[in-house]
């Protein structure tokens, strides 16, 4: 069987974030080239139509996102993850990617993988990123059209294992709705045939860059996604590693993050967001990370450095819920600052529905390893 | 000495990391780590004909037995060749 393996993360890369923040400069950015897209995903945290991104502003030139690239190697970046919308939907994507490689930075490209044929596999082929983060939904036509308002199913396979036989690195993420958490497991597998990395989100955060609403959003329910994440759980990791996940939950042991946030709970912002990494919005307003809109300093006006040391400075002073430093589930909770404002509208207030989904997972954790093992006692 | 693959030098904060360039990620997918004598060599090897040509740059800077640096040059490009660069 095709080894998955579900952190994706070198010890090398672990090292130069944690120098990074320890100095106080980037190691990594974001660039957001653009909010459109040619999917409309009912859960899309940024998504705009062209008539609306007009309307709230211009995208940044191809001169512009490569002046950006070169300051952000001058600040010390190292990894650059171009995304959008659907950047490679930019006309401009390959001469902006090509110009950002030459310069030394290990890009990676998020993409919805509908147009990477043709020309724009050629340049991946020929000029390889360090790795493709692409989405898959389904394992269906007709679950992308209910999901994302497009049958691209075949289409997206297709353009997968041509990557693959390209040699190009591939990632496959699955963000879990009631749309499509019925085709979950059989993504899962079709990674384990493809024998390319694989993670699955079941929590989705409240759309506030796009609705300004906080808390609200295309989701399952708190209880569902955490049915969600322990099946997956359960999927990709084998009895006995559950066991042992079940148990670090029990004990209040963290286990090994497969989220590259690799968020903590209580006081300071802990995770990479404003303190070794950064996000670019398309606009060219700079935030700690993709989900939040603030402080967004614009970059065009005050230079990236500049910009990058007001948001450093910001994230230094946000507190996390003062009454998650003493909850019993926070060994085993995602939560981190940008769900706290997504959720709540501030950093300090502890959003009920991660707190649910945390406390239902150790709860279903719990339940599954009852029965794996009440299963083993039969056997013995 | 002819380099087979292609990244660029990056200086970042002391350290020094080689990054993959062009279609050197199909062979090489991750960056590597060079201490300062490495990253020495590296800038010189596009120049160089030879091996003692490089002891020889270096013992303009270092104080060390030529044995010695002999030693280590012939141990950093070996593991170049290994790595498929050289």
């Amino acid at each position: 069987m095709s080894e998955i393996r579900t952190t994706a993360e070198p010890r090398l890369a672990r090292a130069i974030h944690a120098k990074a923040a320890h100095c106080g400069y980037p190691a990594a950015a974001n660039f957001e080239l653009t909010p459109r897209c040619n999917f409309n995903c009912k859960m899309c945290y940024v998504h705009l139509s062209k008539e609306e991104q007009e309307r709230r502003g211009r995208e940044l030139t191809a001169a512009e996102w490569i002046d950006l690239g070169r300051q952000a190697c001058e600040a010390g970046v190292v990894f650059l993850l171009l995304t959008g919308g659907e950047p490679t939907l930019r006309p401009d994507f390959p001469e902006i990617y090509r110009a950002l490689k030459k310069i030394g930075l290990m890009i990676s490209v998020n993409s919805n993988g509908f147009l990477l044929r043709g020309e724009l596999l050629e340049l991946f082929q020929n000029d390889p990123p360090y790795r493709i983060n692409l989405s898959l939904y389904g394992v269906s036509n007709e679950t992308y059209a209910d999901l994302c308002g497009i049958p691209a199913y075949d289409r997206i396979v297709e353009n997968i294992h041509a990557l693959r036989q390209a040699g190009v690195d591939v990632k496959l993420n699955m963000s879990l709705t009631d749309a499509n958490r019925k085709d979950m497991q059989a993504v899962y597998e079709t990674a384990v045939k493809l024998g390319v990395h694989t993670q699955a989100a079941s929590y989705m955060f409240p759309p506030v860059r796009v609705t300004g609403e906080f808390g609200k959003g295309f989701r399952m329910s708190a209880e569902e996604a955490a049915q969600c994440e322990i099946s997956y759980n359960r999927l990709r990791m084998d009895d006995e590693q559950f066991l042992r996940y079940a148990k670090n939950l029990e004990e209040g042991i963290p286990n090994e993050s497969t989220d590259d946030c690799e968020g903590q709970v209580g006081s300071e912002m802990r995770c990479r967001a404003g303190r070794s990494s950064f996000w670019l919005s398309w606009d060219g307003k700079l935030s700690p990370c993709g989900m939040l809109p603030e402080p967004g300093v614009n970059v065009l006006e005050t230079g990236l450095q500049a910009a990058w040391e007001q948001v450093r400075d910001r994230v230094r002073e946000i507190r996390l819920p003062a009454k998650c430093t003493t909850c019993p589930y926070r060994h085993g909770c995602h939560v981190c600052a940008a769900m706290c404002y997504c959720e709540t509208g501030s950093y300090d207030t502890a959003p009920d529905y991660v707190c649910r989904l945390t406390r239902h997972s150790f709860l279903l954790a719990a339940e599954e390893a009852a029965k794996i093992g009440g299963s083993h006692e039969e056997k013995a | 000495m002819k380099k087979k693959l292609d990244f660029v030098l990056r200086e970042i904060a002391g350290d020094l990391l080689l990054v993959p360039t062009g279609k050197t990620a199909l062979d090489l997918n991750g960056m590597l780590t060079l201490n300062e004598v490495g990253g020495e060599i590296w800038k010189m090897l596009d120049e160089v004909e030879s091996e003692e040509e490089i002891v020889d740059r270096l013992l303009e800077d270092y104080d060390v037995e030529r044995a010695v640096l002999q030693g280590d040059v012939r141990e950093f490009l070996d593991k170049l060749r290994e790595l498929g660069i050289l």
